[in-house]
């Protein structure tokens, strides 16, 4: 379990600060953001606790272009999640607390904190992992519908230039398809956690945090 | 010296690993030069960070675990160069 105090929290940039200060994939982050869709039912879940949310964070990492956008418009419709963001790579302290399988450094974090005694009540990591399973089964179907992409570990460098663009789209493809399917999970999973109903979301099989 | 030698890098974009592709092209561009016929850097997903002398997968990510050292992809590429001597 991690530890937090305000001093360290207040340290970190409000989520408005991060996304300013993007420098590659704020138009992708904001796309995603646009996407997101709450139920009032939802939102009202959310307002019942407010928490304090500390999250790590870098502009290159596919899933936090997915997920941060996500705790970002739970956080602006429902008024109850005050979140700080943090570089993963210029705060060592606090990832060391949440190291994936004890070693990895797996992005995003999302730490949830109550605000009055800063006891962790629950984190997400990554993805969660029915996202993770969803693709891969979709990615399997890709595969089996183009034997021309050879096997699903094969190699793709050893791939034509034009196969491999076409498996790139296809992959491409499958993620926009699937987009809001996994927010939806993203919401549901953190949800969870504020509700006191799972201290775990995201990657579960493998946080050991 | 035996026949050309290609190098791929093939790298996760969503990663990160930008530094670390560059940091490998870089060093076999400093200890080969046109000894090598091309050095191909493809951008792909997964978390991926594969390194191909010629026919050899000489490391893998997924495989191996982490990225390779510098120094055994240059004695891979100095095998397949047959074994000639850095410049």
């Amino acid at each position: 379990m991690g530890t937090m105090d305000k001093t360290r929290f207040d340290q970190g940039m409000t989520y408005h600060q991060y996304k300013a200060a993007m420098t590659r994939n704020q138009e992708k982050f904001i796309a995603n953001e646009e996407r997101v869709r709450l139920s009032q039912d939802d939102v009202n879940a959310f307002r019942a606790r407010p928490l304090n949310v500390m999250v790590l964070a870098e502009d290159w990492c596919g899933d936090v272009i997915a997920n941060l956008p996500v705790l970002g418009v739970i956080a602006m419709e429902s008024g109850a999640l005050d979140l700080r963001v943090f570089a993963r790579d210029q705060s060592s302290d606090l990832m060391d607390q949440y190291l994936n399988q004890g070693k990895y450094k797996s992005i995003p974090v999302f730490a949830f904190f109550d605000p009055s005694s800063w006891k962790e009540v629950g984190v997400f990591i990554e993805r969660p992992d029915a996202v993770t399973e969803m693709r891969a089964a979709k990615r399997r179907e890709i595969f089996a519908a183009h034997p021309e992409f050879g096997p699903p570990d094969g190699a793709v460098d050893q791939l034509p230039d034009d196969v491999r663009a076409r498996l790139s789209a296809a992959l491409q493809k499958m993620r926009d398809d699937t987009t809001d399917q996994a927010n939806a999970e993203v919401v549901r999973e953190i949800r969870a956690i504020a509700e006191g109903k799972a201290t775990r979301g995201g990657a579960r099989q493998l946080a050991q945090v | 010296m035996t026949g050309p030698v290609k190098v791929r890098i093939t790298y996760c974009t969503e990663c990160g690993y930008e530094s670390y592709t560059l940091d490998l092209a870089g060093a076999l561009m400093r200890e080969f030069g046109e000894r090598l016929s091309s050095i191909e850097i493809i951008p792909w997903e997964g978390g991926t960070f594969d390194v191909r002398v010629g026919d050899a997968l000489v490391h893998s990510m997924e495989r191996d675990g982490g990225f390779p050292e510098n120094s055994s992809v240059i004695a891979a590429v100095r095998g397949a160069l047959g074994g000639t001597t850095s410049s």
